[in-house]
């Protein structure tokens, strides 16, 4: 039998189970959340351990900022078995501390960095692909699907950037929405924000097409080079972006 | 007649998209009171249909111009549609799209109207609204015009994150053949006074300027000596370099069949060698070799000239070496220096570490091993399978590229 220890789903329930596996020395076959469906050769473990915010400041403070970031973009990711990589992860960490991600011939370490950079070169792209739309109470509004879970990654850029704007960001494949009301935003389910969702400002398809126009004339005819725009970006990303859903 | 807004970004966008510069990094300003900020490492928005980035609006603002430079599409003797922009028109413009997230900021440069001192009075117009009545704070990058008033450029200079000065072609022969109203003195000007009050406010991203390659007959090395003599007297951050696109019929003018893409990819290549990984020009070309190899890299090149210094052992030699070694970049550089204190590393970590293996074998060994039988450590084996490699890859690119 598999052994599965599963958790709460969110981040902080996740080291919780890891801390307690490791404390008690427990090696789990794997660690799940709690809207996994068991095969018949698991046994799923449910430790229903106590939830302790305050490890995320036990880490940075032990292990530092950038081992903290690494972790937490692990854990966005959509890889299978992201909770048993960061379980191996962080026992190596309490063992070589902040100096752990040095240490690249070990599995989760390297398989770790690769995950944490994909979470975060995604993260970055959609900051530049995301497109807003402004609705008709003025809200911008923008939608995206990205592999990994970056909403939160991408939410943390704009409340800096449009600080006196209203806007809602959503992951259609996740179905959740992410709203700033020029304070702090708040990532809840889709269903609750449904009525909010009008239709576009009147103004909304002439500036669009101000933008195809501009897309359309500054690529140079001589230079064409669609294989070259297509590494740079991805064909997935295309059905959310203004100036490339006609060319699809 | 009046012209209508689409009509004035097709004019003004299609006479800008010829400057190659488009980076929006480098500066760290922050949003106060209004809308925007900036992005250290610099954000693509979008990616043109010949590959590249797009992260600011890039217009003129007119395409009048009373110069007549032999190259440009925007010279006085075309007969062009002409238009210009009010500084109005570009600040919606600007803001509507930082809004919506489809641009990093603006990048404003203009052909000369009535005089220099005018055109930029007008762009210093246009910034001074965009950052003072709107509160914009996003990335500006703006031309400064060869012969205006240095009063001008130190106004300019505290409103935007960027200047540029073209010098266009790399030695003033080339200059005078054709542009003949541009002065390369006014440039070198230019870029001495920014050079001299760049910091955290004037200017905080630095300068760049840009060569057209190819439509004058210097030699690679007289470009890439231009280059370096310019990063080290004037502390340009970048030096952009142009394929020449015939755009104009001018029998002083070379005729082109396709633009010179390969020459200003090695081009590039090597101003990346130059400003990270400590190489000199005289190191990649000399009088002999004035021109570089169209078949591979200026690096491997390099490597492949100065075989004697190779293979490089990974645990122990210098930063600097490792940095001298084909398929190894600044990233994985650190990486493998960070991480070889620990550990001592095989062929299989530096895989992981993103070195470019099909590449850096043929120059390593790792704990002393070579990737294959030490005898073959030869120039002609070594040569003969990376222009092999290459060959291939290019043939899958055209291969795949079809099945589109």
């Amino acid at each position: 039998m598999n052994n599965i220890y599963i958790y709460d789903g969110d981040f902080i329930s996740l080291l919780n189970t890891i801390i307690y596996l490791i404390k008690k020395n427990r090696k789990p076959d794997n660690i799940k959340s709690f809207e996994y469906t068991p095969t018949l050769l698991d046994n799923t473990i449910n430790l229903s351990i106590p939830r302790n915010e305050k490890i995320i400041e036990k880490i940075r403070r032990q292990f530092g900022k950038y081992v903290l970031r690494i972790l937490y973009c692990i854990f966005l990711s959509e890889e299978e078995n992201k909770e048993l990589i960061l379980f191996y992860l962080f026992k190596n960490t309490l063992k070589y501390q902040n100096q752990v991600l040095y240490y690249r011939n070990l599995r989760c370490v390297s398989e770790g960095m690769r995950i944490a950079n994909y979470v975060i070169h995604e993260s970055h792209k959609m900051k530049g692909f995301l497109r807003f739309k402004e609705l008709e109470n003025h809200i911008l509004y923008a939608e995206m699907e990205p592999t990994n879970n970056v909403l939160f990654l991408v939410s943390s850029h704009f409340q800096k950037r449009l600080k006196n704007e209203y806007w809602m960001i959503k992951d259609t494949k996740r179905r959740i929405i992410s709203i700033y009301d020029k304070k702090n935003f708040y990532i809840v389910a889709e269903e609750e924000l449904k009525s909010r969702i009008t239709k576009e400002s009147k103004d909304e398809k002439k500036i669009e097409e101000l933008w195809k126009l501009f897309y359309k004339t500054i690529g140079i005819t001589e230079r064409k080079n669609d294989r070259c725009r297509m590494n740079f970006m991805p064909k997935k990303y295309w059905k959310f972006m203004t100036e490339m859903r006609d060319e699809l | 007649m009046k012209m209508d807004l689409q009509e004035k970004l097709k004019i003004l966008a299609d006479s800008a998209k010829y400057d190659a510069s488009c980076s929006s990094s480098g500066s760290n300003r922050k949003n106060k009171e209004g809308i925007g900020n900036v992005a250290t490492s610099g954000i693509c928005h979008s990616f043109a249909s010949d590959g590249r980035c797009i992260s600011l609006l890039k217009i003129l603002f007119t395409n009048c111009c009373i110069f007549d430079c032999k190259y440009c599409l925007n010279r006085k003797s075309n007969n062009i549609k002409r238009a210009i922009f009010t500084p109005e028109e570009v600040c919606t413009i600007t803001l509507n799209f930082y809004r919506r997230n489809y641009i990093e900021g603006l990048f404003l440069s203009s052909g000369i109207i009535k005089s220099p001192d005018y055109t930029m009075e007008l762009l210093i117009k246009t910034i001074t609204l965009l950052r003072k009545k709107y509160h914009f704070n996003g990335y500006i990058h703006a031309k400064a015009i060869p012969g205006a008033n240095q009063k001008l450029l130190h106004i300019l200079g505290f409103l935007v994150d960027r200047l540029s000065a073209n010098i266009e072609l790399p030695t003033e022969n080339g200059l005078k053949l054709l542009a003949p109203n541009k002065n390369s003195r006014n440039v070198a000007s230019i870029m001495e006074y920014v050079k001299q009050n760049q910091n955290k406010k004037y200017v905080p991203a630095g300068q760049s300027t840009q060569v057209i390659i190819g439509a004058t007959k210097e030699s690679d090395l007289e470009i890439m000596k231009k280059s370096e003599d310019m990063y080290q007297n004037y502390h340009l951050k970048r030096v952009f370099y142009s394929a020449y696109i015939p755009i104009n019929k001018d029998n002083l003018l070379p005729t082109l069949e396709h633009p010179p893409l390969v020459r200003e990819n090695r081009l590039y290549q090597a101003d990346w060698l130059l400003r990270f990984y400590k190489f000199k020009v005289k190191d990649l070309l000399d009088s002999k070799n004035p021109n570089f190899n169209i078949l591979v890299d200026p690096k491997t090149d390099w490597a492949l000239r100065h075989l004697k210094e190779f293979p490089k052992e990974i645990n122990t030699c210098s930063y600097y070496d490792l940095l001298k070694i084909p398929g190894i970049g600044v990233k994985s550089a650190k990486r493998i220096f960070a991480s070889r204190k620990k550990i001592t590393l095989h062929f299989e970590d530096l895989k992981k570490m993103g070195v470019v293996l099909k590449r850096a074998k043929y120059f390593i060994l790792c704990s002393g091993k070579y990737f294959t039988k030490r005898e073959w450590f030869k120039k002609e084996f070594i040569e003969k399978n990376i222009i092999l490699e290459e060959h291939l890859l290019k043939k899958k690119n055209y291969e795949q590229l079809r099945l589109f």
